[in-house]
């Protein structure tokens, strides 16, 4: 092994690590594009709640917002997503480490995801599969679209066992020591995952899959509806915790810092594995069919993993202001206007956080179970997501890609001015877009919805009210597509940029009481993650096991009362195909 | 990539130990706060159970149970209560234009013949999922007189953007 303290490597030397370079850079390629694609469709849906109807314009390669919408819901929420992370967790659990890790299962993750995605593209853009990114059935796509959803969510599960190899390896060279943070989010997230898979594996392998094929006829609408949110809520913490990793493990160290609590890092991540699994089902606090006692218990449930968000906020609001006061910063706010804001990856995750403020407020309104009468399927659902995993996970992935196409390529990060000014414009474009979201779903104006199709005199009817909100929705738009021109020059222009001689390390964060580095190989003294005295709750912490053993037993009580009236009472519903 | 400022003596000390404190005045607000949403939020969902998302009943067949809904008329159930049984199909709301008196209790029961949909009520907190093969139902007092829009929020193919439906409720003293 040639790493150095920080995980640094001699470049452009070939190393032991230049295949993973490679591979995480097929990795962060691969999911940008994805995003390119998704991002580039979105403001026209934003313009079609302004009223403005671009699709007769873009016929041949777009027949409707609909399908406009299932290819920017499928690329961005999944196949973007779903890369980055896959990559992201093994790199940085094997750089932390200084491990090799099994290359040949990160291959195979990589061809499993990209050849799904190659069938999701292919169903996608034929229209044969305009069911929208939560595949509902009875609405029936093509076989390709399934098949392709389950390449991509089995090939998603993969980094499980990478990292819990890595970290086993480690572990035995270490005996008696915690595992290092950015491991032990990483294995937590991929846990999490596992369990969160369960349900939109079973709905694909044992429901769509041989009915798309045509092996069965009929399909249970609510027990796939069911056994999607199973995964989809579990979801938005397999988008988040990739960027928790980012924010706790590696931001402080770029802020000028360190950050403050590694234990309350691995109890975050631990209460996100627990809570995240048995809650899925308040996605349908608004269907008959599930009793509204468990409804009320799911709402506990939800309420419960805000804590876990709201330790966060502390903890690196806390680490900023660590590193802005060690900047010279006074007073109640002079930390934070102290920090590092013409680094373009410290602004991106710094102004996701900020973003994510408002997105976790809007997700309290969501879980609590009567606000969301008003709000379920309204515009404002997709306004709160759009602050959440379209900006907190989105920007942080933008930011993480500005120093690590650097450190993977050896090459200059293409205009920092115009990378600083990609994240504000995307900052201020969603913050525009998720304003009018949120008003207009206030005034009821329904998600997903080609509304700019309806003849004038109806939309003014239904929809004028919220024609303030509806006007800022398209102007946030506008904004957010000026953000995706500036930061694919900024991306593709560092591909190709020139070479520099100073390597980029990666930056990982001390922790208070922490060591710099835990990487086998680098000489350095036997240690501990935290004050293993001053820590108990990290030692409990570290049976991930347990803790994915428990989650496994409190997910299926939650569940099985909840299937239980609809596998005694199966339904038999024909496919539709209606777009 | 900024480095690491080496701090003051004694800083990082200090800041741990006022942080540890802070941390726990943190995390028990948060607890509170969460738990007078918890209790706020199950008291009003109780208080105005009406508009809660209720079974009716299953059927195998999602056809069989749309043919029970043909009657497509407001019928009384009891002294200033009716209910109506509102079939969601591709793409429209039946029976629409509905009337209704302002004032009494109307219990919506709701299917859908075909795919998902969503049974939303503009202005009011009725919203219910239309789900093939299930039978629901909720109950909502409609205060005002005037025209309410019923709009599907659950996708539901091509024309889902114009499956907007019409509820009237007639001022009582018209009644």
């Amino acid at each position: 092994m040639s790493t150095t303290i920080d995980g640094v490597f001699a470049l452009p030397a070939r190393d032991a690590a230049a295949a993973e370079r490679r591979m995480m850079l097929a990795y962060l390629i691969w999911g940008f594009s994805a995003l390119m694609i998704g991002a580039a469709i979105g403001p026209l849906q934003a313009l079609n709640y302004g009223g403005i109807n671009a699709y007769p314009y873009l016929q041949p390669v777009l027949q409707s917002y609909y399908q406009g919408l299932t290819i920017h819901g499928v690329l961005n929420g999944y196949v973007f997503t779903f890369f980055i992370t896959s990559g992201l967790l093994v790199y940085l659990s094997a750089r932390e480490l200084g491990l090799s890790p099994n290359m040949g299962l990160w291959r195979l993750c990589f061809a499993m995801m990209a050849v799904g995605t190659l069938m999701l593209l292919y169903a996608m853009f034929d229209n044969s599969s305009s069911v929208l990114w939560t595949f509902y059935p009875p609405l029936k796509g093509s076989a390709f679209f399934y098949l392709g959803m389950t390449l991509v969510v089995f090939g998603s599960m993969l980094p499980l066992p990478i990292v819990l190899d890595l970290r086993a390896r480690w572990k035995a060279q270490r005996p008696g020591e915690l595992t290092p943070l950015v491991t032990y989010m990483s294995a937590a997230t991929m846990l999490m995952w596992l369990l969160a898979g369960v349900g939109a594996g079973t709905e694909l392998v044992v429901q769509l899959d041989p009915w798309a094929l045509g092996l069965t006829d009929t399909v249970d609408p609510m027990i796939g509806r069911t056994l999607f949110w199973w995964t989809g809520h579990p979801i938005v913490y397999f988008w988040l915790m990739p960027a928790y990793v980012s924010w706790y493990a590696l931001l402080p160290k770029q802020a000028g810092g360190k950050l403050v609590s590694d234990p309350m890092a691995r109890l975050t991540f631990a209460l996100l594995l627990v809570f995240s699994l048995p809650v899925g089902s308040h996605h349908q606090y608004d269907d008959p069919g599930i009793s509204p006692v468990w409804k009320g218990i799911l709402a506990a449930l939800t309420l419960s993993v805000a804590l876990p968000s709201l330790i966060t906020a502390f903890t690196l609001g806390l680490s900023l202001e660590y590193a802005g006061r060690l900047r010279g910063g006074r007073g109640w706010i002079g930390w934070f206007t102290a920090l590092p804001w013409r680094n373009a990856s410290v602004a991106a995750q710094v102004l996701a956080m900020i973003t994510f403020i408002f997105g976790g407020a809007g997700g309290i309104v969501n879980g609590s179970w009567q606000l969301d009468n008003i709000v379920h399927n309204t515009v404002w659902i997709p306004g709160h997501f759009h602050i959440t995993v379209g900006t907190a996970t989105a920007m942080t992935f933008m930011g993480i890609a500005f120093w690590m196409v650097p450190h993977l390529t050896g090459r200059r990060l293409f205009s920092p001015g115009l990378a600083l000014a990609s994240v504000w414009l995307w900052f201020v474009g969603m913050s525009v877009f998720a304003l009018g979201m949120h008003w207009s779903g206030l005034h009821g104006v329904p998600r997903r919805a080609w509304v700019s199709y309806l003849p004038h005199s109806v939309y003014a009817r239904v929809y004028g009210s919220a024609h303030l909100p509806l006007t800022l929705v398209a102007v946030g738009g506008v904004i957010l597509w000026l953000a995706t021109i500036a930061f694919y020059v900024v991306f593709v222009g560092s591909l190709f940029g020139k070479r520099q001689a100073t390597p980029v390390a990666i930056p990982f964060a001390q922790s208070f009481g922490g060591r710099e580095t835990y990487a086998i190989g680098d000489g350095g003294a036997v240690g501990i993650v935290a004050d293993q005295h001053l820590s108990p709750m990290a030692r409990v912490l570290e049976h991930l096991g347990l803790l994915t053993l428990l989650t496994a037993v409190a997910t299926l009580a939650a569940y099985i009362p909840i299937f239980w009236p609809f596998v005694t009472h199966m339904t038999a519903a024909h496919g539709w195909r209606v777009w | 990539m900024s480095d690491v400022t080496v701090p003051p003596p004694g800083f990082e000390a200090a800041f741990h130990r006022a942080a540890e404190r802070h941390e726990r005045i943190w995390v028990f607000i948060a607890i509170v706060l969460l738990t007078a949403l918890l209790a706020g939020t199950l008291f009003l969902a109780v208080f105005d159970y009406g508009v809660i998302a209720k079974t009716v009943g299953y059927s195998r067949h999602p056809e069989e149970a749309a043919s029970g809904f043909a009657d497509a008329a407001l019928v009384a159930t009891g002294p200033n209560a009716y209910a109506v049984h509102m079939l969601a199909h591709l793409w429209a709301w039946t029976p629409s234009p509905l009337h209704v008196p302002q004032g009494a209790a109307i219990t919506f029961i709701v299917t859908s013949a075909d795919v998902l949909h969503g049974f939303e009520v503009q202005g009011t907190t009725i919203n219910m999922t239309a789900i093939p093969g299930i039978t629901g139902s909720v109950t909502y007092t409609f205060a005002n007189a005037g025209t309410y829009n019923i709009i599907c929020n659950e996708f539901c193919g091509i024309e889902h953007q114009g499956m907007i439906g019409r509820i009237i409720v007639d001022p009582r003293h018209a009644a």
